[in-house]
C-alpha cells in the first residue's frame, strides 16, 4: 500500500528574503512585524507572514497570497533593521503532503526527519538530488513546504517522480 | 537429487525453474542458485582466474571466492555474481565465466601445464621488456586468458534509489548476537535499525541444530523478529549489506528487487543507505578458513560451515562419502550433521584431543582420526583422499566430499574501514578489533566469542550499553538459554607433506608456494606480499584466505603472524554496482539543470540550447531553410544591427547589496567607483582577485542610496556571491551591509537594435523610454502586469539597446509580449552565438580573455583602476610582471586576405620568426565571421598590443594547419566612436 503524498506547487505566495542589519537583533525586527522572531532554523509567524529562518540573521519571508509589494511593505516596514529582496519568483515552493511527503525527504535529504527531530515548525536548509533545497514542516499531517530556486523546479520535479515511483518499495 | 525429503527452511510447495549454463534444473522457494546448484548435484561451476582449474562451490555465503556466474542475461547481465548470495526466483538464468568453449572442456586450461611460469609476480618477471609490446601484445593477451565475468556493454536499465536513516543504534548483522543487541535495545525504547545482508536473518542459527531458551534456533529466530517487527522503534532491513564505514556515517545497500524475476513497476533494483547512527555494534559473525592442502581447491571441497549450512538450511547435502577435515570443534558438528544426514563419514582432526561430540558421532558410525592430516585431495570432482595417520602412516580413503574446518576469522573489515589495525590475539588464535571507529563496537563471534551462549550475552551486553550511552538508563541485560558449545580451535596454517598445489587463495589462484617465493624475493611486508602475489584482491577481498596467507608469510620470515600483521580493509566490504551509487545521476539527471524562464518558449521557436554551467541557453533559432548554424548566427546579428533583436540575458548572476556600507563595499571590491554613482544610474565594473588577475565583470545599478544591483557574468555568479560574502563576513565585518543574490528572480532581456526604442514604445505604452527620460546607463523601475518591472539601458552588442526585467515568474509572459510587440520591427530572437559575434565586433572582453591570466591593463582597462581608493587586488596587480607594460594586451585581428577565417588559439608571430616558444608573441582569444564586416574578425592577446595597431602579424595553428597573415587593429570593429548605443 503506497503511502499517502500529495505534491501541489504553491504559486499563491509572496517571498523575501530579509537580512537583519549590523546589529540588529531578531527580538527587534520582530518588535517591527508585531510577531516574536526565531534567529535560528525554525519557522515563526503572525497571520499570512512567515518567517523561516535560513541562516544566522537571515530568513525566507512567506506570505500566503499573492501580493506583489510584499517585498516593498517588508522593506519600509522594516528600514534600517533589515535588508529585504523581493524573491516571489526566485523560489519554487511545493507542498507535500501525506505520510507519503516525509517518506519522500527522507530518501532526499541527509536530515532527520522522525517527529521527534524534526516536527512541525522545524526548518531545514540542504540539499536534495545535489540541488539547494528549504525545507519547512507547516504540520503533523505531516505538510512540508518545499522551496528551490526557480530554475532547478524542473531538476527537482525529475528526482521527485523518481523517487516518488520507488515510494511504495 | 540430493535433496532430502525433509527438513532445512526451504518450501516445498513453491518449487522454482531456473537454468544454468542453457541446463534446466529446479529448486524450491528458500533456495540460494549455490543451495540449488549443490541439490541438482552440479558440482562444477567456474574456472579459476589464472590457471582455469575447474572449482566448485567453496562457502554458502557473501566471502564465496569460487562460485562466480553470470546472472541474467543482457543489458540486465550481473557478471561475478557469487552463486552463494543469490536468491533463487523462478526463471532465473545463470551461466559460467571465464571458461571457453564451455566450463568442461576449458581451452585455456593448459595454463595449468604452464603454471611454473604463472607464479607470483609473473606478469611483472616476463613482461618487463620489450615495453612497447606490453600494450600491444602481452596486455591483450593475458586479459583474455585470465579474468572473470564480461559486462554487457549496453547501458544499465535498472532503476536505484537512496535513503538517509538516523538512528541511536545500528546493529550490523543478524545472526545471534545481533538479535541480542537489537531486542535489548529495541525493547528499552532506542531508535534501532538491524541491517542482515541475507535474505533472512539469522546468520549461523539458521544453519546449526542449536537451542535457545528450549526451542530450535529457527524458532527463537522467528519469534525474536516478530517481536523487533512490533515494535514501531525498531527496522529490520534483510538483504542489506552495510559497506562501508565513513566518517559518522554507514553506507549500505538493500538489495530490493534482486531476488525477483524483474522488479515491480517502479521498484528499484537497490537501494543506498545513508544511516547515521550515534552506536553501532558490529555483528558480522565470523567466517570459516579453508585448510591449506594439496588439491584444496578442487570442486567437493567446501568449508565444513558450508556443508552444514547446505544440509541443515537447505536440505542439500553435498556428497555421500564425506570425509571431514579440521582444526575446529566446528568441525565436529558438520561431521554430526553430515551422518544426521544419511551421508558415510570420515572426521580427520590434526589435533589429539577428541571434543565430547566424539561418543555421539562414534554411534552415528563417524570414523575418528584424531592427529591425522589430509594431505592431498584428487579427482574434478574430488574422487580420493590421502591422509597421513597420527602414527605416519598413509591411507586413501574414497570420498566425493571434503570437508575443511580451518578455525574461524571474526569478520571485522568494516572495523578497520576507518583505518584501525587490528591486533593478534593469542588466546582466540586471530585477528581481532582493538581500536573501532567511534561509537563501533565489535559483538559475538566478530569479537571472538564463538560459542552461542557466549555471543547472546555478548550482544545484549553491548545492547545494554548502547541504552545506557543514549539514555543514561542501566537496563537489565535479557538472558537467553543457550548451550555453551565446543568452539576451540589449534589453527593449522599449513599441512605439511602435500604434494600438489596448496591453494591459498581460490580467487586469485595463490598458492602456499607462491606465498613463500614472495618472502625469498623480499617482499616481506603484508602490503607487499598482497600486491605481489596479488592475494586478498578481487570481489572477495581475500575473506577466505587473508589470514592464512599472512601466518604462511609470518612462518617464511620467522615471524609470528601478530608481528607480521595483517591489512586493513576498506570499502566496500562487498562488491556493490556502481549505478546503486550514481541512483538517480545518471544520463539527463547526471547533474541538476537550471532552465530560464522563457526556456519553453525558446524551444517552441527551434532553439538549439548550449549548456553554461548548468544553465541551458538558446545558441541559435535555426529557420527552415538555412544551411548552418553560421547562417542562422549571421542572420541573428544582421537583423539586430539592422533592426532590433531580443535575447534571453536572464542566467547573468544578479546580487542586492544593500545596507548604509554598501556603497563603500563595492568600491572595495571593484577597481572604480561606485560611491559616486547616482541613483538611478548604472556603471560598468571590473573586480579582481586578491592575486590582481581579473575575477569578473559587469554592471551595477543603484536603486537607492543603501541600493545596488550587481550583475555577474554567467559562469561566475556562484564565484563573485561568494566573495562578496567573504569580504563583508571576514575581511571586513564592521561594515553594516547585506548581500543577497536575486539571480532567480528576474527574467531579462536584451532588446537591442536601432528600432529598440520604437518597439519598446510600443510594447510599454506608459513608459517613456526617450533619450531623456532614460539615456545610456540609465536605469527606471515601472510596474508591468501589477508586479515591478526594471528597465536598464544598457548594451553589450553597441547597438542602441536596453535590458528589461520582470519577475521570473512573468518571464515567458514577458518575452511572447515583446515578440507581439515587436512583430512590426521584424524583431528576431538571437542566442549566445550572436550575442558572441557581436561583443566581438565590439572588443568586449569574455570568458575567453577574463582567463584568469589577464589583468585589467591587459585588457584596455588600466585607467579604469582607481588611485583614490584601496580595493581587493590592487597591491598585488602593482607586482612587476602584472604592471610590465609589454604584457600581452588586447588587440584585435583581421586577416589580410579578407576570405580567410581565423580561428581561436592560434599563436601569434612576428612575420618570419620561426615557429619557436621563444618566438612567442601571444594568441588569438576570440575569433568569428563578423557578418557585418563581411570577413573573418578576432580578438587575441599581443605583446605591446595597444602600441601595434597597423603592423602585420602571423597567427601560427599547427594543429589544424595554416598560417594566415593578419594585420593588428583595434579591438573595436564596429562603432568605434559608440555613437550608436548613444542614439
Amino acid at each position: 500500500m503506497p503511502e499517502h503524498l500529495t505534491i501541489q506547487e504553491r504559486d499563491d505566495i509572496a517571498l523575501a528574503s530579509v537580512m537583519a542589519r549590523k546589529s540588529m537583533s531578531a527580538a527587534k525586527i520582530g518588535t517591527a512585524l508585531g510577531m516574536s522572531l526565531l534567529d535560528r532554523p525554525a519557522a515563526c509567524g503572525s497571520g499570512a507572514v512567515t518567517f523561516i529562518g535560513t541562516g544566522p540573521g537571515t530568513w525566507l519571508a512567506f506570505h500566503d497570497g499573492t501580493a506583489p509589494d510584499f517585498a516593498a511593505d517588508l522593506t519600509h516596514r522594516l528600514a534600517g533593521l533589515a535588508s529585504v529582496s523581493d524573491q516571489s519568483s526566485g523560489y519554487v515552493v511545493l507542498r507535500l503532503a501525506g505520510e507519503g511527503a516525509r517518506k519522500l525527504l527522507q530518501r532526499g535529504a541527509a536530515i532527520d526527519f522522525h517527529s521527534a527531530s524534526f516536527s512541525s515548525g522545524s526548518v531545514a536548509t540542504t540539499v536534495i538530488a545535489h540541488i539547494g533545497v528549504v525545507i519547512r514542516q507547516v504540520d503533523d499531517g505531516p505538510t512540508y513546504d518545499l522551496a528551490t530556486f526557480r530554475s532547478f523546479a524542473g531538476s527537482l520535479r525529475e528526482w521527485i517522480d523518481h523517487a516518488a515511483a520507488a515510494l511504495a518499495f | 537429487m540430493s535433496r532430502l525429503s525433509a527438513g532445512g527452511l526451504i518450501d516445498r510447495q513453491r518449487p522454482l525453474s531456473f537454468t544454468f549454463d542453457g541446463k534446466a534444473y529446479s529448486g524450491f522457494e528458500g533456495d540460494t542458485l549455490a543451495s540449488a546448484l549443490v541439490a541438482n548435484d552440479v558440482r562444477l561451476v567456474g574456472r579459476s582466474f589464472k590457471y582455469h582449474r575447474a572449482r566448485g562451490i567453496l562457502t554458502a555465503g557473501s566471502e564465496e571466492p569460487n562460485a562466480l556466474v553470470t546472472l541474467r542475461t543482457g543489458a540486465h547481465a550481473e557478471p561475478n555474481t557469487r552463486a552463494t548470495t543469490v536468491s533463487l526466483f523462478d526463471g532465473l538464468e545463470a551461466s559460467s565465466q571465464n571458461r571457453w568453449p564451455s566450463l568442461r572442456y576449458d581451452l585455456l586450461a593448459v595454463n595449468q601445464l604452464a603454471s611454473p611460469i604463472f607464479v607470483a609476480g609473473f606478469y611483472y618477471k616476463t613482461f618487463m621488456w620489450p615495453a612497447k609490446f606490453w600494450e600491444k601484445v602481452y596486455e591483450p593477451l593475458i586479459r583474455r586468458a585470465a579474468g572473470l565475468g564480461k559486462l554487457s556493454m549496453l547501458p544499465d536499465p535498472s532503476e536505484y534509489d537512496r535513503e538517509h536513516a538516523f538512528c541511536d543504534l545500528l546493529v550490523i548483522g543478524g545472526g545471534a548476537a545481533g538479535l541480542a543487541a537489537a531486542l535489548t535495545a529495541g525493547r528499552a525504547g532506542l531508535r534501532v535499525m538491524l541491517a542482515d545482508e541475507d535474505a533472512r536473518p539469522g546468520g549461523r542459527l539458521l544453519s546449526e541444530r542449536q537451542e535457545i531458551d528450549s526451542m530450535s534456533a529457527v524458532q527463537w529466530v522467528a519469534q525474536v523478529l516478530a517481536e523487533l517487527a512490533s515494535l514501531p522503534n525498531v527496522r529490520v532491513l534483510s538483504r542489506t549489506g552495510v559497506f562501508g564505514v565513513y566518517d559518522d556515517e554507514y553506507v549500505a545497500v538493500e538489495r530490493v528487487s534482486d531476488h525477483l524475476v524483474a522488479p515491480l513497476p517502479g521498484q528499484p533494483r537497490q537501494r543506498l543507505w545513508k544511516i547515521v547512527s550515534r552506536r553501532a555494534i558490529l555483528a558480522t559473525g565470523a567466517i570459516e578458513r579453508p585448510l591449506v592442502f594439496g588439491g584444496n581447491d578442487l570442486p567437493g571441497v567446501m568449508t565444513a560451515s558450508a556443508v552444514s549450512t547446505y544440509v541443515n538450511r537447505y536440505a542439500a547435502v553435498p556428497g555421500q562419502r564425506a570425509v571431514v577435515f579440521t582444526a575446529s570443534d566446528s568441525g565436529w558438528s558438520t561431521a554430526r550433521d553430515l551422518a544426521a544426514a544419511g551421508a558415510s563419514v570420515v572426521l580427520v582432526d590434526h589435533r589429539e584431543d577428541e571434543p565430547a561430540l566424539a561418543a555421539e558421532l562414534r554411534t552415528r558410525g563417524v570414523e575418528i582420526l584424531s592427529g591425522a592430516i589430509v594431505t592431498d585431495v584428487h579427482g574434478v570432482p574430488v574422487r580420493k583422499v590421502d591422509v597421513r595417520l597420527a602414527d605416519g602412516s598413509r591411507r586413501t580413503l574414497r570420498a566425493d566430499l571434503v570437508a575443511m574446518g580451518g578455525g574461524w576469522n571474526p569478520a571485522i573489515g568494516l572495523g578497520s574501514n576507518m583505518g584501525a589495525k587490528p591486533v593478534w590475539s593469542e588466546s582466540q588464535q586471530t585477528f581481532l578489533l582493538d581500536e573501532t571507529p567511534p561509537g563501533l563496537v565489535p559483538a559475538g563471534a566478530a569479537a571472538g566469542r564463538f560459542s552461542l551462549a557466549q555471543a547472546l550475552v555478548d550482544g545484549a551486553a553491548k545492547g545494554t550499553d548502547a541504552v545506557a550511552d543514549a539514555t543514561g538508563r542501566a537496563v537489565p541485560p535479557p538472558s537467553f538459554r543457550a548451550a555453551d558449545e565446543a568452539a576451540s580451535t589449534a589453527p593449522l596454517w599449513h599441512v605439511p607433506g602435500a604434494r600438489t598445489k596448496c591453494f591459498v587463495d581460490f580467487q586469485n589462484d595463490v598458492t602456499a608456494s607462491d606465498v613463500q617465493l614472495a618472502a625469498r624475493e623480499g617482499f616481506v611486508s603484508i602490503e607487499h606480499m598482497k600486491r605481489y602475489t596479488t592475494l586478498g584482491m578481487a570481489t572477495d577481498q581475500g575473506k577466505t584466505s587473508q589470514l592464512n596467507g599472512h601466518a604462511l608469510l609470518a612462518a617464511a620470515t620467522d615471524r609470528t603472524i601478530g608481528a607480521a600483521g595483517t591489512i586493513m580493509s576498506r570499502a566496500p566490504y562487498q562488491p556493490v554496482a556502481i549505478g546503486v551509487l550514481a541512483g538517480h545521476h545518471r544520463e539527463e539527471s547526471f547533474r541538476p539543470v537550471r532552465r530560464t524562464a522563457s526556456h519553453d518558449w525558446a524551444a517552441e521557436q527551434g532553439a538549439t540550447f548550449v549548456d553554461a554551467g548548468q544553465w541551458k541557453r538558446a545558441q541559435w533559432f535555426s529557420r527552415p531553410g538555412e544551411a548552418s548554424w553560421l547562417e542562422t548566427v549571421n542572420r541573428e546579428v544582421t537583423m539586430t544591427r539592422r533592426g532590433v533583436g531580443i535575447c534571453d540575458v536572464s542566467t547573468l548572476g544578479k546580487i542586492d547589496v544593500h545596507g548604509p556600507d554598501a556603497a563603500l563595499l563595492l568600491d572595495r571590491l571593484y577597481i572604480n567607483m561606485f560611491s559616486t554613482l547616482a541613483v538611478g544610474k548604472a556603471r560598468y565594473g571590473v573586480m579582481l582577485r586578491e592575486d590582481g588577475i581579473v575575477m569578473d565583470d559587469g554592471t551595477t545599478t543603484r536603486f537607492a542610496e543603501d541600493s545596488f544591483f550587481v550583475t555577474t557574468t554567467t559562469v561566475n555568479a556562484a564565484r563573485v556571491m561568494q566573495h562578496i560574502d567573504y569580504a563583508r563576513q571576514v575581511l571586513w565585518p564592521e561594515l553594516d551591509v547585506q548581500a543577497t543574490s536575486v539571480t532567480e528572480q528576474w527574467a531579462t532581456y536584451a532588446v537591442a537594435g536601432p528600432r529598440s526604442r520604437e518597439m519598446l514604445q510600443a510594447a510599454f505604452p506608459d513608459l517613456d523610454v526617450s533619450n531623456d527620460a532614460l539615456p545610456f546607463m540609465g536605469a527606471a523601475k515601472f510596474r508591468w502586469q501589477g508586479f515591478e518591472a526594471r528597465i536598464y539601458r544598457l548594451s553589450f552588442s553597441g547597438e542602441l539597446a536596453y535590458e528589461v526585467s520582470v519577475p521570473a515568474t512573468l518571464g515567458d509572459k514577458l518575452v511572447r509580449h515583446l515578440f507581439a510587440a515587436g512583430r512590426s520591427y521584424d524583431a528576431v530572437p538571437y542566442g549566445t552565438e550572436a550575442l558572441g559575434v557581436m561583443r566581438i565586433e565590439k572588443g568586449h572582453a569574455a570568458g575567453n580573455e577574463l582567463n584568469g591570466q589577464t589583468t585589467a591593463a591587459d585588457l584596455g582597462m588600466g585607467r579604469m583602476m582607481s588611485k583614490k581608493k584601496d580595493f581587493i587586488g590592487r597591491a598585488m596587480a602593482a607586482r612587476r610582471g602584472l604592471a610590465d607594460p609589454s604584457r600581452p594586451a588586447l588587440v584585435g585581428l583581421r586577416p589580410v586576405d579578407r576570405t580567410r577565417h581565423l580561428r581561436g588559439g592560434g599563436h601569434l608571430l612576428a612575420p618570419g620568426a620561426a615557429p619557436l616558444p621563444q618566438n612567442d608573441e601571444g594568441f588569438v582569444t576570440s575569433a568569428a565571421w563578423s557578418p557585418t564586416l563581411d570577413h573573418s574578425i578576432a580578438l587575441g592577446l599581443l605583446v605591446n598590443g595597444a602600441q601595434r595597431h597597423g603592423e602585420r602579424i602571423v597567427i601560427h595553428d599547427p594543429v589544424r594547419g595554416g598560417d594566415i597573415q593578419a594585420e593588428v587593429c583595434n579591438p573595436i570593429f564596429v562603432d568605434p566612436e559608440g555613437v550608436r548605443v548613444r542614439a
